[in-house]
């Protein structure tokens, strides 16, 4: 189901079909399920044995958007049974209707801006490759939704002269973050600690471990050499408006 | 299974339950930071009381968990529309949802506003004064610090300068760099509070675990917020919260008063309570939401809008994160988020070219609320995302809080659409003047700079706001404001307003405890004027004196220390 893209080499070897990447080897916040209450140990735990059906997308559109999300949250180092899904979240969320208590004045509503938006990526695809969006090659599907990041669509679409295009892409990103940093196998990669109560953290300066964490194990890591969607490392860009839910800070 | 407040609290049973038909002294609409410390006075005062709460009444070990995801329910998720040239993001970002409303999600941040917040237009000429000063709110800032109570350092120098009842918490990674990154530049900073998160415990409260998830509602119980400090005071005194209930319309009588509140409980099914006065705590765009809704002949324009104000001068408070990625490990995860700040860039300073000012905070991210911030500060995305979050815990973040003044144009109103009881939903619509540009990005740059100077390797900023206040802005002059000095609407005796929508300007601190401080005073008024509030239409504005017998268990024996 899922086109991976190039491997990606580090230090060490390539980076395909982990259990686990990031820094932190070993950790697993899920080992320590024991010590947490029973309302998160029940949310995080259904998080991964219970993975929502799709209802809200028709089949060709789960599988465009899916190719999609491929790209912007790409997960071709991980193992298949390690892949962290984020469609079926998105999709849950859509045919709940469950949104985040706002709507932007400029914009339709969260079930129509993602139909909308696919509609758009898929005729961008067929106009500028003559072929559906799914079938691209990575190179190529990345080039269409760089356009989209970069505010610039090529080739331009009727559906970015109506719905904002910067809006669009902020949900479909919060949308895809919120499910993969989520979700405790993203955790273990980023070495977050996780739930922790009613245990707690004693150590809190310095960035030192907790007895059950793990510290750092930093290595060369790279993405696929000639992906699009590497950070341009030095230049932080202009000043991209923020647009998500805000949430999370003060 | 008893009804759980944090692992020691057990919340009083049996509830108080007004008969159907029965009349209450007071209706209070929105059971938040503002509503559970009225709900409490005027119960612990012996009034018959009646809150309304939209949302649910946490089981706080049932309901709450120690996930980002899993705690979307503390938020008001219906459906708003925003709009302006800077459109607020709503939801998880200011707006909380059941009993303890906000002050369930907020980081908890207890900084008092300055004396020269209350007189803004006389200082500085712009934005507006208040009808009361510093030195008549301060006795309730320092009853508040004792009854939530608030922990921080022994001495804050700015503003009027205090200590804390509760002593300050250990410093956390994002705490040091902030600390690190002022003491370079010559700027003072102070560490481990102030905070409404306990560092002992109190009464059957216990004391923080350090686990980072403030935000997403205080499982440990050692976070503040109404539920936890008031309500549970507030039944033992035989106050009623009726949650799941949605108010829709307050009641006007021929006479011009009001005589209770419609609203939909969790079925849909309509309700009416009587009262003999209404209090408004819904913040600021559903309490004027539920005035303008509430709109009948006589108050065409909303009930107690015949300023034409109601709704106007809406505030945010500028929140820019500054995120600096550092060589060495973070872990921007533990502590509290909010546990350093300075307010040394507070007052105005004619030399920087516009009024007013801003602090500087720490903010602490939790995984999902970072990446959506890389999102937009680094326009993130596929492996760029992918290896930005690898170095999680490389990064510290802090905030801006920034004064923006109160503008006409910045208002709720009335959008077309509806909600699932088809009542029209809130329009949020939010513009930066250019007093407001100015000071963001004066107060952008220097927490870029405190970064930079306290080591980081990188630094990016994300543009956001913080807060919501005003929108029903108190005042002296009736054709000028909504309410007057003591939330009483200039155009209805018996119908109140108490929450953050009566500010008539923010200072750059957190509203929380000046909310809790307002509403207390508030009570206070209430219940020296007896009967008179549900009879007379003389508006007395003599100051009722502060009561020291009303408040919460565990409150007596706390001091505030006193700075000579």
């Amino acid at each position: 189901m899922t086109r991976k893209s190039f491997p990606s080499h580090a230090t060490g070897g390539e980076l395909r079909d982990l259990e686990q990447p990031g820094y932190y080897g070993g950790f697993s916040t899920v080992s320590q399920k024991k010590s947490w209450e029973q309302a998160t140990r029940n949310v995080v735990t259904d998080r991964i044995e219970k993975v929502p059906p799709i209802r809200f997308f028709s089949q060709d559109d789960a599988a465009l958007l899916g190719a999609v999300i491929d790209r912007v949250m790409p997960q071709d180092d991980r193992s298949v049974e390690r892949m962290i899904p984020i469609l079926p979240v998105l999709d849950e969320r859509l045919f709940k209707n469950s949104i985040s208590g706002f709507r932007y004045e400029d914009m339709p509503s969260d079930q129509e801006a993602y139909q909308l938006g696919l509609k758009a990526i898929e005729e961008m695809a067929r106009e500028r490759f003559r072929e559906p969006f799914v079938n691209l090659t990575v190179h190529r599907q990345e080039l269409i939704l760089k356009s989209i990041h970069d505010g610039q669509p090529d080739p331009a679409n009727a559906v970015w002269e109506k719905m904002p295009i910067h809006r669009f892409w902020a949900m479909l990103m919060e949308d895809c973050v919120t499910a993969y940093y989520s979700h405790p196998w993203a955790w273990d990669e980023i070495g977050f600690g996780g739930p922790a109560y009613p245990r707690g953290y004693m150590r809190l300066e310095n960035g030192l471990p907790e007895p059950w964490e793990k510290d750092e194990q930093r290595y060369e890591w790279n993405a696929p050499v000639d992906s699009l969607s590497q950070l341009e490392e030095q230049d932080a860009p202009p000043e991209h408006q923020s647009l998500h839910g805000h949430g999370g800070s003060h | 299974m008893p009804h759980r407040l944090g692992p020691m609290q057990i919340l009083p049973s049996p509830m108080k339950k007004f008969a159907a038909d029965e009349c209450v002294d007071y209706c209070i609409v929105g059971v938040g930071s503002a509503g559970g410390v009225l709900i409490q006075r005027l119960a612990r005062a012996g009034l018959r009381v009646v809150g309304l709460e939209a949302g649910p009444f946490w089981d706080t070990e049932k309901d709450w968990v120690s996930d980002e995801k899993g705690s979307h329910e503390l938020y008001w998720n219906d459906l708003r529309i925003t709009g302006g040239t800077h459109p607020l993001a709503l939801g998880a970002n200011n707006s909380g949802k059941g009993v303890g409303g906000g002050s369930v999600h907020w980081a908890a941040f207890a900084p008092r506003f300055h004396p020269s917040d209350f007189r803004v237009y006389t200082e500085d000429g712009v934005g507006a004064d208040w009808p009361i000063s510093y030195w008549d709110l301060k006795p309730y800032y320092e009853l508040l610090e004792r009854e939530i109570p608030v922990a921080g350092p022994a001495w804050f120098p700015w503003g009027d300068p205090h200590g804390h009842p509760y002593g300050p918490h250990p410093l956390g990674g994002v705490g040091d760099v902030l600390v690190r990154g002022c003491t370079k530049l010559g700027i003072r900073s102070v560490a481990g509070g102030p905070v409404a998160i306990l560092s002992a415990s109190h009464g059957d409260r216990p004391h923080c675990i350090y686990r980072g998830f403030c935000l997403q509602g205080c499982k440990v119980g050692a976070k503040a917020s109404t539920l936890i400090t008031h309500v549970p005071d507030a039944i033992t005194h035989g106050a009623e919260i009726r949650a799941h209930s949605m108010a829709s319309r307050i009641s006007l009588r021929e006479d011009g008063r009001v005589d209770g509140v419609v609203y939909f409980d969790r079925e849909g099914k309509e309700h009416f309570q009587r009262a003999r006065a209404v209090i408004v705590s819904g913040y600021a765009i559903e309490t004027p939401r539920l005035l303008l809704n509430s709109a009948c002949p006589g108050h065409r324009h909303g009930l107690a809008n015949s300023s034409g104000t109601l709704g106007k001068y809406l505030m945010a408070q500028a929140g820019n994160v500054v995120a600096g990625r550092f060589e060495e490990l973070i872990r921007l995860y533990k502590a509290p988020p909010a546990h350093a700040l300075s307010e040394e860039f507070y007052e105005t300073d004619p030399r920087r070219g516009f009024a007013r000012g801003f602090a500087v905070q720490t903010v602490g991210p939790l995984p999902v609320a970072f990446a959506k911030q890389m999102t937009a500060a680094m326009g993130a995305w596929g492996w760029g995302m992918r290896r930005v979050m690898m170095d999680y815990n490389h990064w510290a973040t802090l905030g801006v809080l920034g004064e923006i003044l109160p503008w006409e144009d910045n208002r709720v109103e009335l959008a077309d659409e509806k909600d699932q009881h088809g009542l029209p939903v809130a329009k949020v619509t939010f513009n930066l003047h250019d007093n407001d540009k100015k000071l963001i990005e004066f107060g952008k740059n220097k927490v870029m700079e405190i970064m930079w100077a306290a080591g980081a390797k990188q630094v990016v900023q994300e543009s956001r706001f913080a807060h919501l206040v005003g929108a029903v802005r108190m005042g002296s002059d009736p054709s000028m404001s909504v309410v007057d000095k003591f939330g009483r609407t200039h155009d209805i005796p018996n119908l109140f307003v108490c929450d953050g929508s009566i500010l008539p300007t923010q200072g750059s601190a957190n509203p929380g405890l000046t909310i809790q401080a307002l509403a207390a005073r508030t009570a206070d008024y209430l219940i020296q004027q007896g009967d008179a509030t549900f009879f007379s239409n003389r508006r007395d504005l003599t100051e009722p004196g502060i009561r020291y017998d009303l408040s919460p268990p565990y409150t007596r024996f706390k001091g505030n220390p006193r700075i000579a």
